[in-house]
């Protein structure tokens, strides 16, 4: 260790003989360097434990204190009640995506290495939408399967997935997982902090209806109806509810596209920009 | 070849780099001096595409950085030896930043040798001590093979035994032909590893120059005369324009070289029994060309401020 070693006496590759780095090449470092993280495990099996956990708590704690199911609850949506920390924890995923490169420094060893900048962003952008589409999915089913095996056992109404209803709820609130933790992502490389980004895309996706809880209809239908929390719940529950502040899947889906190119746009240009 | 041409970097009201123009000459090392916060981090910062300047250029081989398709295979880079994830063992963290530059797996255990890491490869990083970060971000900048490296205070903060790895491990990448910008604030290590110097001061430039004709523009640089008739050499300089100080039973002249003072002494027939040119150390003559242009700055702001 203390011994200086004879340094590399092989040929110099000289730059003219080496093919530019791709996309491929920023995509596979971007996967290795999470792949590698403990923290990566850590995150995602954490989103995972605490939803089904959730999902199950809830459905025990109903088959034990109820002997008919009430006609108020609806068993699909009733085993998605642990959703609320899938959404929470895979937010604060997508944020530590770029946030964590600014606290460690490694921001600039990952610019200098691709100093072409839309390649870092569109790599880590794919890794953590497949991720979280994977995981997210991977979360709704299992809150779904758990749920509805555990109030079978106390002799409540089930359904299964080849319902339409079910589907929608179910397929469609893990497919649009990843929204949030675009916006964390993208909140990451505005603010380049972990406890700023975190803070902002959760005020985002629970203040409007923190707030809308004490606004009148016109308020929800005119206001909260517009923020991407709604517009997203609205995409995958707008099938079953149509009272404000739910719109029109189509119309949800315009919204919560406008929110993401929006946002996403705003750190593109950032990212572009700014000193690193 | 790196250039630098009439950059300029403010951050708000800060001017960290002020119209600042260079070369990097290939094939050598250069030292990049400083005082704190003189603005050498920053102009590394530019060569490197982190930060952009405020006016002016920066170009590594005639484009800018972030225009280089393979830039590791060109330029190699240490600035912060402690940026990486401390869960990441030493294999890992070379191996994403192999990946990102289309760089070979098989080149980071070069590198691990190369730097004498080989034995911890498989440790956390977050358990390194400071030299150890210091080898490992020395690994990187070499992931590439690359013909440029940059260098932002590789030897802070290591004990005397490290400063020496690094002093002999930089002659012989140097001794490779490579082309190193080495930055420091400590004259003393330019002196044994530079070939060539810039110094900046206040993110202006002071020099760029050899160590040779950089210490001898200092008024430290002298030569010392004894002579028995010391009393009668003494005017004959100073009317021919040197400045001569009368110490310790010897004349220190400067403004003039040995060999007119030793022409002038024969010409009047006054035996010299010794003649010697004394070069001020780096060190002496970097705080003092420093500190004036920094008095000179601190003047002009009071006269900006009257007028
Ligand atoms: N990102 C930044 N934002 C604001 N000011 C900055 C930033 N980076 C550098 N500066 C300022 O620019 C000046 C030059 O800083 P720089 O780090 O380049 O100096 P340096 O020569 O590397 O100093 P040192 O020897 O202390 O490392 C300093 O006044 C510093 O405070
Ligand atoms: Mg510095």
């Amino acid at each position: 260790m203390t011994t200086a070693t004879i340094p590399s006496t092989t040929p110099l590759a000289g730059a003219a003989t080496t093919p530019p780095a791709s996309f491929w090449n920023t995509l596979g470092a971007e996967w290795s360097k999470v792949a590698t993280l403990r923290s990566t495990y850590l995150t995602l099996g954490l989103g995972l434990f605490l939803s089904v956990a959730t999902t199950a708590v809830a459905s025990v704690a109903m088959g034990a204190t109820n002997t008919a199911w009430p006609e108020e609850f609806d068993p699909i949506l009733f085993s998605m009640v642990g959703n609320v920390f899938a959404l929470i924890v895979y937010s604060v995923f997508g944020v530590l995506a770029v946030s964590r490169e600014y606290s460690s420094g490694t921001i600039r060893l990952t610019l200098i290495a691709t100093p072409a900048r839309h390649k870092v962003l569109f790599a880590k952008l794919l890794l953590v939408t497949l991720t979280i589409l994977a995981f997210g999915m991977l979360t709704t089913i299992a809150m779904f399967l758990v749920g509805q095996a555990l109030l079978g056992a106390y002799g409540f109404p089930t359904t299964t997935l080849a319902e339409t209803d079910a589907q929608w709820v179910v397929l469609g609130l893990g497919a649009t997982m990843p929204f949030f933790s675009i916006i964390g992502l993208a909140l990451g490389v505005l603010l380049r902090s972990t406890a700023g980004g975190i803070t902002t895309v959760l005020g985002l996706l629970w203040l409007p209806q923190i707030f809308g809880e004490f606004m009148p209809a016109w308020g929800q239908e005119h206001i909260i109806s517009l923020f991407p929390g709604s517009a997203l719940d609205s995409m995958t529950l707008g099938q079953m509810m149509s009272a404000p502040p739910y719109s029109a899947p189509p119309l949800a889906a315009l919204l919560a596209a406008t929110w993401l190119f929006a946002i996403v746009g705003a750190a593109y240009v950032a990212f572009q920009r700014r000193d690193a | 070849m790196i250039e630098v041409n009439d950059v300029t970097k403010q951050y708000g009201d800060t001017v960290a780099v002020d119209h600042l123009s260079f070369a990097v000459k290939p094939g050598i090392v250069t030292g990049f001096l400083g005082p704190n916060g003189a603005g050498k981090t920053t102009t590394m910062r530019m060569i490197l595409g982190l930060d952009t300047p405020s006016s002016g250029q920066v170009t590594v081989n005639g484009r800018s950085y972030r225009d280089i398709p393979a830039p590791m295979h060109e330029v190699g880079a240490l600035l912060d030896a402690k940026a990486a994830y401390g869960g990441h063992t030493a294999q890992q963290h070379l191996r994403w930043i192999a990946r990102a530059g289309g760089i070979p797996e098989k080149r980071v255990g070069d590198v691990l040798d190369i730097v004498g890491l080989a034995d911890v490869a498989g440790r956390r990083v977050g358990g390194f001590s400071l030299g150890m970060y210091q080898r490992l971000g020395i690994a990187v900048a070499l992931l590439g093979d690359p013909r440029i490296l940059i260098f932002d205070e590789p030897v802070n903060g290591l004990d005397p035994e490290g400063i020496r790895w690094i002093r002999s491990f930089l002659q012989q990448l140097a001794a490779d032909g490579r082309t190193i910008l080495l930055s420091s604030h400590l004259m003393s290590e330019m002196e044994e590893t530079a070939d060539h110097i810039i110094v900046i001061g206040r993110g202006r430039l002071i020099a760029d120059e050899s160590i040779a004709a950089f210490t001898q523009r200092s008024r430290s640089s002298h030569v010392r005369v004894v002579s028995p008739r010391a009393a009668d050499l003494a005017p004959l300089l100073e009317r021919a324009g040197a400045i001569v100080t009368r110490a310790e039973g010897a004349l220190s002249v400067t403004g003039m070289e040995a060999p007119q003072i030793g022409n002038l002494a024969a010409a009047n027939g006054i035996e010299v029994h010794e003649l010697a040119t004394r070069r001020a150390s780096l060190e002496a003559a970097f705080m003092e060309l420093t500190e004036s242009s920094l008095q000179y700055q601190a003047d002009a702001k009071k006269i900006a401020a009257v007028a």
